[in-house]
């Protein structure tokens, strides 16, 4: 989760995050030269006296033009780069479904059992003490550690967007379309996301969590759980 | 079809610049729009004006005029101006001089801001409820401990700045 005045990403949790920090660290450093370049510029326009001299720059013309284009490759290609990472065939060792409706998430893990639960959030009014405000559900969503798991996630009645963002996922539940994403949790831990697209009253009171637990506890849990 | 509309378009158009012509009995002669016309201007990328500054001459500058035909060196410093007055509006100086105009769009800028933060003041003291009772520091406190428990953010974020050997922020 966030701190309360936190600008910048959460942690990475999964490889793909990580490589998509490091994909915002060198396309805000090309922003950064071009903003200085352009204020330099700026600058010099401003402070520049107009003569007929000038009103017209062909060598610049052409400078201008084929300069963004090398800037454009430089951002496209380590950008193509992730996204074709993040469509890698995986081979996930668990595939768990969301389905977002108005205004809660149902996760049904029917690979080996049949284990569906419904995940509402927890009412400020009923919250422990200490715990974390619109960001908390009664049952979340338990995952087994450093496994590749792919989400399948789809909507029963307006779009939802499934997202959390320190694992770098955010895929929109559409009414009768399936979107397929996946994740891999590097550390055990708890990490909190919400609702991710605008669906009616409660839209920002629907959060999801998940949990990464190594493999044995995750299975404890599972068996656990009534199928 | 539609050669025939085409047909109407240009005879109505040739009808229409016809009664035009008549009306001003200029006879093959169309009235030129003021845009067309070379135009006086104060600029320093275009140095020389397509039109001199002052078009109808007093008998006094008609005079001066006929004089700036003869040698240069015989016109006194203040014929000299009269006649760069004639030809231009401002000079290069007077054409690049600042104006006080950033004072009042700062100062206005300023005013604006200043009534923000007066219906800002407003809304909070007027308007907004109570914070949830979430940011009350009892809360707070044990919310980051639960953060420090769950080892939330431990690479850069806030785990990373907690010192648990010694149970304090790193220094």
């Amino acid at each position: 989760m966030a701190n309360h005045s936190q600008l910048n990403f959460q942690d990475a949790s999964s490889p793909i995050m990580e490589e998509l920090m490091g994909f915002h660290d060198h396309a805000l450093m090309v922003a950064l030269a071009i903003c200085s370049l352009v204020l330099y510029i700026l600058t010099l326009m401003l402070t520049e006296k107009l003569s007929s001299n000038t009103v017209d720059a062909q060598a610049i013309e052409l400078v201008w033009t084929i300069l963004p284009a090398m800037v454009l490759i430089t951002l496209a290609l380590p950008s193509l780069r992730i996204l074709y990472m993040m469509d890698e065939i995986n081979e996930p060792d668990l595939t768990l479904k969301a389905i977002g409706h108005q205004w809660y998430w149902t996760y049904e893990y029917t690979d080996l059992k049949n284990l569906t639960f419904d995940s509402y959030m927890t009412p400020t009014t009923d919250l422990p003490l200490g715990h974390f405000r619109l960001l908390e559900v009664d049952h979340r969503v338990v995952v087994p550690m450093s496994s590749t798991v792919r989400v399948i996630v789809t909507a029963d009645d307006v779009l939802h967007s499934w997202a959390v963002p320190t694992l770098g996922v955010k895929t929109d539940a559409i009414p009768g379309r399936l979107n397929q994403t996946s994740f891999l949790a590097n550390r055990p831990g708890v990490y909190y996301g919400q609702c991710s697209e605008i669906c009616g009253a409660n839209h920002s009171f629907m959060p999801i969590v998940v949990e990464a637990t190594p493999l044995a506890n995750f299975e404890s849990w599972s068996s656990s759980h009534p199928s | 079809m539609l050669a025939s509309r085409v047909f109407s378009l240009v005879g109505r158009r040739s009808i229409s610049t016809s009664l035009c012509l008549r009306a001003h009995g200029h006879a093959g002669v169309v009235k030129a729009e003021d845009y067309t016309l070379p135009v006086y201007a104060d600029r320093r990328d275009v140095p020389l004006p397509e039109v001199a500054f002052v078009r109808d001459l007093s008998a006094q500058q008609r005079a001066l005029k006929e004089k700036e035909k003869a040698s240069w060196s015989a016109l006194s410093v203040d014929e000299k101006v009269e006649l760069y007055r004639i030809k231009f509006n401002e000079t290069y100086a007077e054409m690049n001089k600042g104006t006080n105009q950033w004072k009042t769009i700062l100062g206005g800028v300023l005013f604006f801001l200043g009534v923000t933060g007066l219906i800002l003041i407003w809304q909070k003291h007027f308007m907004y409820g109570p914070v949830p009772h979430t940011f009350s520091e009892e809360w707070v406190s044990a919310q980051t401990k639960r953060m420090l428990d769950m080892r939330v953010n431990p690479v850069q974020g806030i785990t990373a700045q907690w010192d648990f050997d010694k149970n304090e922020w790193k220094k």
